[in-house]
């Protein structure tokens, strides 16, 4: 009975518009936040995701403001431009003063999100459709996603993508051995640059499904649990993109069953499942079978002790 | 007592591969390094000693470019570092890198190459093949697909090695490669860095050892923020200079 | 070349900073600026209230002896809405406060609560309604408080408003009584007008589809089903199945538009079309509705009865 439940929601993926295009726009988003995500993993820049994603706030508001529409493109331009200069003020706080990297994202995040609430409250009292705009996009509105909407995010992806083929190998060693990379003659700064533009057109394309506040595990999780996986970057990457993009569907047709469902929240639990198994069943670096092998070592020492002490017990009998 | 040099043709770019001139690298206030003035000859073992702080890694970093250089010149081979960096190989700290990172040991001797590729380019069979045998001529061709993690540290010193090899550079400036590592991974790498020698390149080691330095050397700077002492080892590497290296840290007045 | 960077982006960011400032400052003044003339200061009672339908009715029952300042304007959505501290100070500084109750406020209650105990009147307009005229709208028995989309509550409404009135300002107790009188006529006209309208529509198309449940009220009274995404309170989130259901339902009754509401986004209103459409099933966006707030002030629609012979004529020439 449950199987043909299963089974008929997941046939809606094809069938039904609404989930169709739900699944769809939550896909493109966990397959582009789980390939870059590795990068900022890696790179032990997680939470800078988290600052980008939260500075987006205040440009969605500021787009509204000046631009007075709620047209969807307009308020990405300035949830991108944002989040974009949030993240080059805390590459610029780290580099030209002596606060830390930590440190300086906290500023980043807490100064651009609270900018942002600021706004949101202004807006709410001028009126005009306003709060439902901003809102949405504090944790996604991912029921509201049209075809239209889905193509724009499959154009940004398909960017996003783009720029990370072109530079994968220069991508791969400024976050390997930057001063190696530097030494050969890439320019290091501006790579460090060009990722984080990649990283926020990311961000926009969350903002729909799951919106800033839950963003960052979309760049973390699906790449920590490939990690589990794999040894090899490239096959790190494909595997994060995969486990993305598979929370993402997932999480759509999970939060279609049940009536105030909220998309976002769904897809993030999702995506911590299969990180929370990754953890646990993974192969070489699971919990499971690292237990198992332990145990193993020990009973073979145990076995190893026993021998020789029986051995010895022989030896000494003999005499 | 003047620190002894011994330049016998003041700048002759013939003798020389690296010239140094007047430099100085300030991290914000602190002075690291302060009107260094020194040439590194051609096809020579260079060892380059001081305390810790004595801005050793500074330097072979100030002549890469890798830090801002307040005052001073470099030049490689006659011309800027930037226009000759292809006949410079540079060999990290170990600690600098995170060995977790999900790549094997080819893969990384390959990155080695991707200066020669430039942009856009993407590895492919001849990268992988000359990687290959750049790990063979370090003895790891068996460990071409272990992840780095799981390497050895002087195995992990090795990779480094065979990456600068495949770089095919006149000019090895290694940070630190002897700290840490077995006694077969000192060999190799002392091996390898004699037959470079011959060949007539130079390098540039910074040493950690002082015991070995006049054994595996020919040439020695030593400094401490100032240069101390800069020449062939039986001149320079005298126990006055030590004691002057190695005493305490000189302090700069701005 | 970092500094001037850093420099230049902090200047950008505490430049865009102000000018939020500035506005939010002319906005909190314009709300505040109630006292409107030296010489009527002593007269006119300072009068603070919530949705501007209420600043609509205030005004209307207190004419020339009030000034009223709503906190809520055209578009605002209520359910939502958190009081600035400027709004706090209007609050405080008000000699009766009118709101709606019933929950519509969602993110005020515990201030009006604070002010009342202070000494001011705080009157909710809907505390008169008996239980039993009130509708009930959701598994947990809270009561819907929209009520000013029916003509006969809304009456009720007025006459809070007039007793308030009375009880502050006795002198006035006449003016404020005729002018009651002359408001309820003009809404027993709205009402038959209204009436009249919707006997256009066939039955089956009796049916308002729309962002949150506004309507009920107005369905009661006027024979409409109503439809929304979203429950009675635009807090509750908009999920897949919502709008799965009722893309389902319409195609399958035909119902010919859906309708956006002036103070909610018009994305799921958007996402529900397109949904019906791919189901093969024309459907048209008839119009925006005022739905918790009124039009702006000085235009047609910025009345009550404006805004609801607006919604009428919207709905009647999209439905039948």
């Amino acid at each position: 009975m449950i199987l043909e439940e299963i089974l008929s929601i997941f046939l809606g993926i094809f069938t039904d518009y609404t989930l169709r295009y739900v699944a769809l726009g939550s896909a493109i988003l966990g397959i582009t936040s789980g390939a870059l995500g590795c990068f900022t993993v890696l790179r032990k820049q997680s939470l800078f995701g988290d600052a980008i994603a939260h500075a987006a706030l205040p440009g969605i508001g500021f787009a509204y403001l000046f631009a007075g529409t709620k047209d969807s493109l307009v308020l990405m331009l300035g949830a991108a431009i944002f989040a974009w200069f949030g993240g080059m003020i805390t590459l610029a706080i780290t580099s030209t003063t002596r606060i830390k990297q930590d440190a300086a994202l906290g500023i980043t995040l807490s100064v651009f999100f609270g900018l942002g609430i600021v706004l949101l409250s202004y807006l709410q009292s001028i009126g005009g459709a306003s709060q439902g705009g901003l809102d949405r996009f504090l944790f996604g509105q991912a029921a509201a996603l049209i075809e239209s909407d889905v193509i724009n995010l499959g154009i940004l992806s398909a960017l996003c993508f783009t720029i990370l083929i072109l530079f994968y190998k220069e991508f791969k060693i400024t976050t390997f051995d930057s001063s190696f990379g530097q030494s050969l003659g890439f320019p290091i700064k501006y790579l460090n640059v060009l990722l984080t533009s990649v990283i926020v057109v990311a961000v926009v394309i969350g903002l729909h499904t799951v919106g800033v506040v839950l963003m960052v595990s979309m760049l973390i999780a699906p790449a920590a649990a490939a990690r589990q996986w794999t040894s090899n970057l490239k096959n790190m990457i494909i595997l994060s993109a995969i486990f993305g993009g598979l929370s993402g569907i997932i999480g759509s047709m999970i939060s279609s069953t049940a009536e105030g469902m909220s998309t976002g929240p769904v897809i993030v639990i999702t995506i911590t499942a299969i990180l929370g198994i990754s953890f646990v069943f993974s192969p070489k670096q699971g919990y499971l079978f690292k237990h198992l092998r332990n145990q193993r070592k020990s009973q073979i020492s145990l076995d190893n002790i026993k021998t020789i002490s029986d051995k010895e017990k022989e030896n000494h009998g003999n005499i | 007592m003047e620190q002894k040099s011994s330049k016998k043709n003041s700048e002759s770019e013939k003798e020389y591969s690296v010239i140094i001139k007047n430099l100085s690298v300030t991290y914000r206030t602190e002075p690291a390094l302060w009107n260094i003035d020194l040439n590194f000859p051609k096809g020579q073992m260079i060892a380059i000693v001081g305390p810790n702080g004595a801005g050793k890694s500074t330097l072979i970093k100030a002549v890469m470019g890798l830090v801002p250089i307040t005052a001073g010149k470099v030049s490689i081979f006659g011309k800027t570092y930037s226009k000759n960096r292809d006949k410079v190989a540079y060999v990290p700290q170990r600690g600098s890198v995170d060995w977790d990172f999900p790549t094997d040991a080819l893969d990384v001797v390959e990155m080695g190459l991707y200066g020669k590729l430039g942009w856009f380019r993407r590895p492919n069979s001849k990268t992988r093949n000359l990687a290959r045998e750049c790990l063979d001529k370090v003895g790891l061709s068996n460990y071409a697909d272990r992840q780095i993690g799981q390497l050895s540290g002087g195995q992990q010193q090795r990779v480094f090695l065979a990456r600068a090899l495949a770089q095919d550079a006149q000019i090895y400036l290694m940070d630190e490669p002897l700290n840490g590592v077995d006694v077969i991974t000192e060999k190799t790498i002392l091996s390898i860095l004699e037959n470079l020698k011959k060949e007539g390149k130079t390098i540039v080691m910074v040493h950690h050892e002082l015991q070995t330095v006049d054994k595996y050397f020919d040439w020695v700077v030593m400094v401490n923020r100032n240069l101390i002492a800069n020449g062939p080892i039986k001149e320079v590497f005298t126990k006055i200079n030590l004691d002057r290296t190695y005493q305490e840290k000189q302090r700069m007045s701005i | 070349m970092k500094k001037p960077i850093l420099v230049g982006t902090i200047v950008i960011v505490a430049i865009l900073i102000g000018i939020s400032a500035i506005f939010v400052q002319n906005n909190d003044d314009a709300k505040i600026n109630h006292i409107e003339s030296p010489d009527s200061y002593s007269e006119k009672i300072a009068i603070t209230t919530t949705t501007n339908v209420i600043t609509d009715l205030v005004e209307n029952i207190g004419g020339d002896h009030v000034s009223v300042t709503g906190l809520m304007g055209p578009g605002v959505d209520p359910h939502l809405y958190r009081p600035s501290a400027s709004d706090v100070k209007s609050l405080q500084n008000a000699d009766i406060i009118f709101y709606n109750g019933l929950d519509l406020e969602g993110k005020m209650g515990d201030i009006f609560v604070k002010i009342g105990r202070e000494g001011t009147s705080v009157l909710a307009v809907s505390e008169n309604i008996p239980p039993e005229s009130l509708l009930i709208l959701d598994a947990n028995g809270n009561f819907d408080p929209h009520i000013w989309w029916d003509v006969e509550l809304w009456t009720e409404a007025a006459k809070v408003v007039a007793t308030g009135l009375k009880e502050y300002d006795p002198n006035n107790s006449e003016n404020y009584e005729k002018n009651l009188l002359e408001y309820l006529n003009q809404l027993d006209s709205l009402n038959s007008n209204n009436l009249n309208k919707i006997n256009s529509i066939p039955s089956e198309q009796r049916v308002l589809v729309t962002a949150h449940d506004a309507f009920q009220y107005f369905g009661h009274t006027y024979g409409f089903e109503e439809l929304a995404i979203q429950g009675w309170s635009t807090d509750s989130e908009a999920g897949i199945k919502e709008i799965q259901n009722l893309a389902d339902e319409i195609s399958k009754r035909k119902i010919k538009a859906l309708f956006v509401e002036t103070s909610i986004s018009p994305a799921t209103i958007e996402a529900l079309k397109a949904a019906v459409q791919d189901k093969g099933h024309d459907i048209v966006i008839g119009g925006e509705l005022f739905s918790d707030a009124i039009g702006e002030k000085g235009t047609a629609e910025g009345t009550y009865i404006g805004a609801f012979t607006h919604n009428i004529d919207t709905i009647v020439k999209a439905l039948k």
